[in-house]
């Protein structure tokens, strides 16, 4: 019998996931920036800029960002690494990339930055390589999580950081609710005004809550290779920074 | 392509080294018998989109490289 996983709500044979993501990702890639701003209210600014003071970056640091997309973090963290430093910008679909090279492009950034296609769960970097990984709501839509954590586990410097931002469980029952209300009600009806794409917004709601929680996801990390973790929660757990160590 | 960008690349397959093969922009990694293509000056590090490496093509490329690590290494 073929092995399934999530896609969504829907269980998929293993080796179909990323292809449906794909799509799903080919699907909004040009309309990628102003629905997150539709969809987050434009909060996912702040967690992004959240995110970065846990990088520990500084100037002359080499960063990787991995489903970089449209590479929100990857700009900021290419101002913050100056003209010594460097960050990497890798995602699995090239649609998100070259948007995302476009817009680094735009912004006069591209001295300091360099593009790969790449898999999280076959990185195709050196060993103890870079000062910081970070992934931005990217984690769920792989495939075979635990790999990709001991992936970026192998690829950051010992003393390093790994900082993933992602959805995760609201910490308060009411809040759960009203956002279970919104993401499942509202998100898909502004997927459809606003990029005519109801399903693949729906996929977005979904796998949110196929997601594993704070507290698993942080097992699953110092079940791969990672010595310490710090989570942090942001607005009430609705989405959450696992910051992975390695020493 | 960039060589701050082959500087830290290698086979996501086997994490073995890469030849730049400018002439036909491929990334070739002689310990996965693959070539990885470079499209708009991005390198394709996926093994789905990597082209298989005939064996001449890979003797050919192994006589160049003699010491191009077979195991990763």
């Amino acid at each position: 019998m073929t092995e399934k996983t999530h896609f969504g709500y829907r269980e998929v044979p293993r080796e179909e996931k990323s292809r449906l993501v794909g799509s799903v990702f080919d699907s909004v890639a040009a309309r990628y920036d102003l629905m997150n701003d539709a969809m987050s209210l434009g909060i996912h600014r702040i967690w992004k800029r959240v995110a970065l003071e846990y990088t520990g970056l500084r100037r002359g640091g080499q960063a990787l960002d991995l489903a970089s997309g449209t590479g929100d973090l990857a700009a900021r963290m290419a101002r913050i690494v100056g003209d010594t430093g460097l960050v990497v910008l890798s995602d699995i679909n090239a649609s998100m990339l070259s948007i995302g090279r476009e817009k680094l492009d735009e912004q006069g950034i591209f001295n300091n930055v360099e593009y790969s296609l790449a898999n999280a769960e076959d990185l195709p970097f050196e060993s103890n390589r870079f000062d910081c990984v970070t992934i931005g709501f990217g984690l769920r839509n792989v495939t075979d999580k635990a790999r990709a954590l001991g992936e970026m586990a192998r690829v950051v410097k010992p003393g390093g950081r790994v900082v993933i931002l992602e959805f995760s469980k609201p910490t308060n029952p009411l809040v759960e609710r009203v956002y279970d209300a919104y993401s499942f009600s509202a998100l898909p009806v502004m997927g459809k005004l606003l990029a005519n794409d109801a399903d693949s917004y729906r996929y977005l709601a979904e796998s949110i809550r196929m997601h594993p929680d704070q507290e698993t996801l942080e097992r699953m990390m110092l079940d791969n290779s990672f010595d310490h973790v710090d989570v942090h929660n942001l607005t009430f757990g609705v989405v959450a920074i696992h910051v992975g160590f390695r020493f | 392509m960039d060589k701050k960008l082959l500087d830290i690349l290698v086979c996501p397959v086997t994490k073995g080294p890469l030849i730049y093969d400018k002439p036909n922009g491929e990334l070739i990694s002689l310990s996965a018998h693959l070539a990885y293509p470079i499209r708009d000056g991005i390198p394709v590090m996926l093994e789905d989109e990597a082209r298989r490496l005939s064996d001449e093509e890979y003797q050919a490329w192994r006589k160049k490289h003699p010491a191009n690590g077979e195991t990763g290494s």
